[in-house]
Parts: C-alpha cells; structure tokens; sequence
C-alpha cells in the first residue's frame, strides 16, 4: 500500500533526481558507484512474466541481491568478459518519474518511472521499454547518498521474448 | 550469406520454410548436397553451419524425422487445455481431449491455411478459424462450415482432407511428451537409448513419482547455427577459457557469496568453470548411438552443486525415503550426470529439474528455451534451486551463459568466411572406448560428442525423408 497523497516539493525533488542519477551511472559505466547505491540486503530484479509476483515462483531475466551484483559489475570491467569486446554503450530515458510513500516495513518511498533503453555495441542497436519500481528507504548514515535501493524493479514490456545478450543492467 | 546487422533487436522473425519446390516434391531426386562430403570423423565443413541448403535439408531430414521434445502432460491437465509448441519448423498445438488422451495438432485451418489459435496457451471448447469460422473438436474433426451450401453438396465434413492435421507420431514417456514428424522410424523408446533414463532420474528425484512444469520460460537468442549450442554442452575445454571473467569475479566474493545458502549454489557454478583440464578430463563422457551425450561424474566434487545437508533437503530426502527406500534412494540421488544431451536438440539436466530444448530459426538464428519443473511431493523450496540454477545458466543475462552467446555468434561470423573450409574435431579421438551395445566412452576432454552428435547428423541427411504427416 502506498500514500498517494504529494510529498512535499523539496523531497519529491530529491528522489526522483535519486532515480535519475541512478540511471546516469549505468549510461557513464560507474558501475561500481551504480552498486553503492543499493542496501545490502537490496535487490535487482528483471522479471520475465508480464505482472510477474515474485521471484521466487516464476523465473526472471536478472534476480540478483547485492553479493551477486558485486560479482556482475566486476565481470564488467574484466579484460576477457568477451560479450563486452567492444563494451556496451547504454542511453536510459527516464520520465514519468511518480514518488510516494511506502507503508511496508522497511520501504519509506515507492518512486515509479517509465524507461526506455538504447543500446548499442558493434554496429547493432537495440531498444528496451518498460517501468521501472525503485523502493527506497532513507539511508541510516545519510552518506554518500540520501537514499538505499531495496529494490530496483524493471518490467520490460518484451520481458517473455527471446533475448540476446544482456550484458548491462536496465 | 552474411548476417545483416539488426535495426532492432527482434527484427520480424523470418522462421525458415521449405522453398515450395521442397514441398511439392519432399524426395527431391538429385540435391545439390551431398551430406557425406561435408563431414568425416575429423574433420566437419563450414557449411554445415552457415550453408541455408544445407539448413533447409536438415529441416527436412533432421527436425521433420526425429522424434523431438513436445511438451509435458501437466500444461494440459485439463480437457480443452492447450499449449502452442515449435515442432522442428512446424507450430502445432498440444492439446488435451475431451477423453482425457492428448492430441497434437498442426495450428493451421485446412480451409485458407490460417493459424487458430494466437496465445501461446489457453482452454477451449473447441477451435474456431478466426478467418471463415471453420469449426473443429479438440481431437481436430470438422465439425462445422458456415455456407455450406455453397459447396452444392461436394463438401463431406469427414473428409480426411478437411480435418485438422494430426502430427504423425506423438508418445508419452512418463509425462515427457515427444513427437516425430515422420509417420515410421524408430519407436521412442528405441530412440531415446540409454538415456531414457535421464528422463527416468527427473521423474524419481519427485517424491510423489511425478513432475509439474512450472515457473514459466526463459528464451535466449544468438546469430548462430543452432549445432553451436549443442556442441558446446558437452564440451569441457571451453570452461576456463571462455568463462574466466566470471571465475575471476566469483573468487574474488567468494566469501561474502558462500557465507549465504541462497547465493552458494551461484557460487559453485561460476567457480566450476574455473577447474583445470586434469579435472575436467576426470569426466566421463558417454556417446549413445543415437546421436546422444551425456557427462557423467559431475557432482562428486562439488562441481555445479554443493553436497546439501540443509534442514530443507533432509525434509525431501525423508519424503524420498518414504517412497523409495533407503537402497533406492541412495541410487536416485546418486545419479550424477549432467547435461544430458537427447539429439537432436534437448539438453536434460534431472537434479534441477531442468530441461533446455535448442530451437532453430534459420541457419544463423537459433533460440533456446528453458522450462523446469517442480518434484511432486517435495517441499516448495527445493523449486527456488531450480529457479535459481535457470536463472544463473539460462538467462540471456547469466554471467555465464552470455559468454557463450558470444562464442557462438563470433564463430557464426568466422565460419562465414570462405578461407580454410574444414573445421578440426580429432581431439581426443585415440581415447574413444567403444562398448558392445555402439556406445562410446572418452574422457571430458574429447571432441567425442561433436562427432558422435554429426555421425547422428550425417545418418538422418543421408537417410532422406521418412515419411510424410499423417492424417
């Protein structure tokens, strides 16, 4: 259940730039910054059944928590990852960016968005489109960012088709 | 024959169709290709991945003859239930009766030709033409044609030409359901050989003795000839060279990765890969005259799977022994084979419950589906490791298994080069171990199962056309 009533401008402000640096870091490949931004129990997942409840009955495109998205984002950056020779280049358009408060235990903020990825290596241009669901909460340290990821959420509208390599996080 | 690069990433998918004259005349007398010339024990020809002549013989000789994976019998449990299945080249529908028997029917009106149905799965009555309303039971009889009279009384509904079109052969094996194209060849059980009784594990590891498809499917795609796939399955030099990215990365989290039961297992996939040839060559492998592979010996290590002793794996052990026994139950979960390969195009994995099936779209375009299942009778638990083994080996994301998409495409892309024709497959052959009843054993490190899944190959292109769809 989600508080649908506005947030106050300054907050709403800050989250959904919070979403936008988010994606800007996976478009500058600072993908060991990208991780930091999750809690350590947060969660990365891509289902891949329309309206998909949980991962843990239906298969998923990515469904990882952080340990295993350190091991990820170090593949990334490996000399011999072969599926990044050359590397991806990604462009993610966020907008349509809807934040609100969460009332589940341990989520403060819900932030809706809508997402379209370009991507491109080796002369072959793809396109992704879906919603994104970030649930957030407010980070205890305060630093280096305001916020922790628990969950970042995407639902591509193909997510049931045949895919080729997917390489870089949406 | 080059690949153009893609606009999109899903361009509209040409799914290749025998050229009309193939149809018209499905023995054709003299084809310009003769299979024996494109392979000996060692050595293959390019062309047997990149040539479309030879792709479309292979539709007709292969995937129209062979008894191929269908489906299983619990995504139909119901009357009316039905499921839509690549069959080779051909969409045909996995439908359950009203009697309780399954039918596979072509999707296709005998009136225009139209596909019936449009979901990939559903419940009905029975199909109507979306074109003329062309009515039909779920065993495929005609049942009705609107305007009838507008034939003067030369239409007869049991005309067999107007039925639904029956695939010709379609047999069960405990709740696998498989399919052949051709109306005679071998029987199923014939086919299957030894490993039948990788079907068999599946089936056993369920403590209620059965299997229930479950947690939906995840569909890979490469720009390459589908045989890379299955050559590469059972191919134990590849490892640590194409996967040492995701070796070198899971080493260095080892800790954080194995102090946590739901990521240990994740971990002991990526870092098996990192094994050295000494190890991988320890694996036996096992070819089967059919064109079948199988490794065995491949947990005793560890390899892919830790040892569990888990409160959860002792409730399904305990439902095990209920069932089996002690003696019985040791033999099942001893079973230690992995990725084992039913030629043409199936790759049966029966710890995980896991079955991935190799489907080729044209002769550089091949997409791999993966669908698994719960054990009957087991705790729900036990599924979140087969989700869990899918989504790290069979994800178009797995830190894995995109390396080897990689692979495939680049050799796509260097056997598309028209400079030395011959590819070698000799390693290992001196080790080859031949038994009484045609299998051969070799050590992990053998080229074995290329040659043994092109002699299966090379024995169907030779053979022509078995027969036609039935009726």
């Amino acid at each position: 259940m989600n508080d649908t009533a506005a947030l106050p401008f300054e907050l709403e402000r800050r989250l959904t730039r919070f979403v936008f640096e988010e994606a800007r870091l996976l478009d500058e490949r600072r993908f060991a910054d990208w991780l930091s931004l999750f809690a350590p129990e947060g969660l990365y997942w891509v289902p891949s059944e329309p309206g998909q409840i949980s991962p843990t009955d239906t298969l998923s495109l990515f469904c990882e928590r952080k340990p295993l998205l350190a091991v990820r984002i170090e593949r990334l950056t490996h000399p011999n990852h072969f599926a990044q020779q050359p590397v991806t280049r990604t462009h993610h358009h966020v907008s349509g960016v809807l934040a609100q408060r969460s009332s589940q235990p341990g989520i403060d903020f819900e932030i809706h968005a809508s997402l379209i990825v370009a991507e491109s290596r080796a002369d072959d241009q793809r396109w992704y489109a879906g919603r994104t669901t970030h649930q957030l909460r407010t980070n205890p340290t305060g630093c280096p960012q305001p916020f922790e990821i628990m969950l970042k959420r995407v639902d591509l509208i193909n997510c049931d088709a045949p895919h080729r390599i997917l390489a870089v996080p949406f | 024959m080059r690949v153009s690069p893609d606009l999109m990433n899903h361009p509209p998918l040409v799914r290749w169709r025998p050229p009309l004259a193939r149809r018209l005349a499905p023995c054709p007398l003299m084809p310009s290709i003769n299979p024996a010339d494109l392979f000996r024990d060692d050595r293959v020809h390019r062309a047997v991945y990149v040539d479309p002549e030879v792709f479309a013989l292979e539709q007709d000789r292969v995937f129209r003859t062979a008894w191929l994976y269908a489906g299983h019998e619990s995504q139909v449990p119901s009357a009316g239930d039905y499921a839509k299945v690549m069959l080779g080249p051909d969409e045909v529908l996995l439908v359950r009766e009203s009697n309780g028997s399954l039918a596979m029917l072509h999707n296709r009106c005998p009136h225009r030709g139209s596909c019936l149905v449009g979901e990939p799965r559903g419940h009905l009555a029975r199909f109507r033409c979306p074109y003329h309303a062309w009515t039909f039971g779920l065993d495929g009889h005609l049942i009705g044609v609107p305007m009838s009279d507008g034939y003067s009384g030369e239409l007869d509904l049991r005309d067999p030409a107007l039925q639904l079109t029956r695939v010709a052969r379609v047999e069960s094996y405990r709740g696998f359901i498989f399919a052949s194209h051709a109306a005679s060849g071998p029987s199923l059980q014939d086919f299957l050989g030894s490993l039948a009784s990788a079907l068999d594990n599946m089936v056993d590891r369920a403590p209620a003795g059965t299997l229930t498809q479950a947690g939906g499917t995840l569909r890979m795609a490469y720009r390459g000839n589908w045989k890379l796939f299955m050559e590469n399955a059972t191919d134990l030099v590849h490892p640590s060279v194409v996967h040492e990215s995701s070796v070198a990365a899971a080493r260095t989290h080892r800790e954080a990765l194995g102090a946590d039961p739901q990521t240990a297992q994740t971990l002991q996939m990526l870092l098996s890969n990192g094994l050295g040839m000494p190890q991988w060559a320890e694996v036996p492998l096992h070819a089967d005259p059919h064109g079948h592979v199988y490794m065995g010996g491949f947990y005793k290590s560890g390899v892919i799977a830790p040892a569990r002793t888990d409160p959860v794996f002792e409730r399904y052990r305990a439902a095990l022994l209920e069932r089996h026994g002690e003696t019985e139950t040791a033999r099942i979960l001893g079973v230690d084979r992995f990725n084992n390969l039913i030629w043409p195009n199936l790759s049966v994995n029966a710890r995980f419950g896991v079955l991935r099936q190799v489907q080729p779209v044209s002769v550089n375009h091949t997409v791999i589906s993966s669908t698994c299942f719960r054990f009957d009778g087991a705790p729900d638990e036990m599924f979140d490791l087969t989700l869990q083994f899918l989504n790290t080996a069979s994800s178009a994301s797995s830190m894995v298994a995109s390396d080897d998409l990689e692979i495939f495409e680049r050799c796509q892309r260097g056997l598309e080069a028209s400079v030395d024709p011959w590819i070698d497959i000799r390693r290992g052959r001196a080790g080859d171990s031949r038994a009484a009843d045609g299998s051969v054993a070799a050590p992990g490190t053998s080229e074995l199962p290329i040659r043994n899944q092109l002699q299966a190959w090379l024995s169907h292109m030779q053979a022509g056309p078995r027969g036609t769809t039935a009726r």
